[in-house]
C-alpha cells in the first residue's frame, strides 16, 4: 500500500502494526527541525509547497519507490508550513520482508524527495524573519 | 496568450511577488520565458538554478507555451 499526505499541522506518526506477518523489517525515518540554519539560532522552520505538484510528486515519487524496491508498504506525511525546532517536518514508514531492501528504499525514497517534490525551506528567525534557506538577505514584507 | 508564473522561495523572494502575469507572442516557449523573468530580476537570480514546470509537470527540455497556462519556477527544493 501506497499512502503520502502533505499535512499544515503536528504529523500523527503511523501506527507501527503487527499486522505484517511477512514483513521482517518496519523502518521508521522522523526528519526534525534543528535548533540552528546556517550557524544561526532560529526558532523554527517554514515549509512552503507548490500545493497541487507537491502532492502528486510525492504521491508518484512513493509509488516509484515501491517499484524499484521489493517493499510492501510505504507511508509518508510531509508537513508544512511553520514547524518549531523540535518537531518533525517528515515521518516515513516503510514495511519490508527483510530490511536491506528497506533500508535502500528509505534512503532513495528521501534522497529522491529533495531532488523533487517542490516544498521549500525558510529559516524563522527569533524575531519572526523568514529567510529563505541558503539564503542571507532580510525579508522585506510577510506574505 | 496569457500565461501565469507561479513564483517560490528565492524566486519569490527576489522579486517580491508569488505570481508573475505575461501576455506572450504565439511561439514563446519556457526558455524564452524563463529569461524574461531573469531580465526582470536583473542580477538577483544570478546563480540561481531554475527548473520549469507546466501545468504542474516538469518540462525538462524547452516546450511552446499554450495560452492559460500555468508556468512555475523551480529553484533546488528542500523537502524533507
Amino acid at each position: 500500500m501506497i499512502k503520502t499526505e502533505i499535512v499544515s499541522g503536528k504529523i500523527e506518526p503511523f501506527p507501527s502494526e503487527d499486522s505484517h506477518h511477512n514483513d521482517g523489517a518496519e523502518l521508521v525515518f522522523n526528519g526534525r527541525v534543528r535548533s540552528t540554519e546556517n550557524g544561526e539560532t532560529i526558532r523554527g522552520l517554514f515549509y512552503e509547497h507548490y500545493e497541487e505538484m507537491a502532492e502528486e510528486e510525492l504521491q508518484s515519487l512513493a509509488a516509484g519507490t515501491a517499484e524499484k524496491y521489493p517493499i510492501s508498504d510505504i507511508f509518508c506525511r510531509h508537513r508544512v508550513g511553520e514547524i518549531p525546532v523540535g518537531e518533525s517536518a517528515i515521518h516515513v514508514s516503510i514495511w519490508s520482508e527483510h530490511r536491506a531492501e528497506g533500508l535502500e528504499a528509505m534512503a532513495w525514497f528521501i534522497s529522491e524527495l529533495k531532488k523533487r517534490v517542490p516544498i521549500w525551506k525558510w529559516a524563522v528567525l527569533e524575531n519572526g524573519t523568514k529567510i529563505p534557506s541558503e539564503c542571507r538577505h532580510e525579508l522585506p514584507t510577510e506574505k | 496568450m496569457k500565461v501565469i508564473v507561479k513564483c517560490f522561495s528565492q524566486v519569490r523572494y527576489h522579486l517580491g511577488k508569488d505570481e508573475l502575469v505575461f501576455h506572450l507572442e504565439e511561439g514563446v516557449t519556457t526558455s524564452d520565458l524563463v529569461e524574461k523573468v531573469r531580465d526582470q530580476a536583473g542580477d538577483l537570480l544570478e546563480g540561481v538554478s531554475l527548473r520549469v514546470a507546466v501545468n504542474q509537470k516538469y518540462t525538462p527540455e524547452a516546450v511552446e507555451l499554450k495560452d492559460g497556462d500555468e508556468v512555475a519556477l523551480i529553484p533546488p527544493v528542500q523537502g524533507g
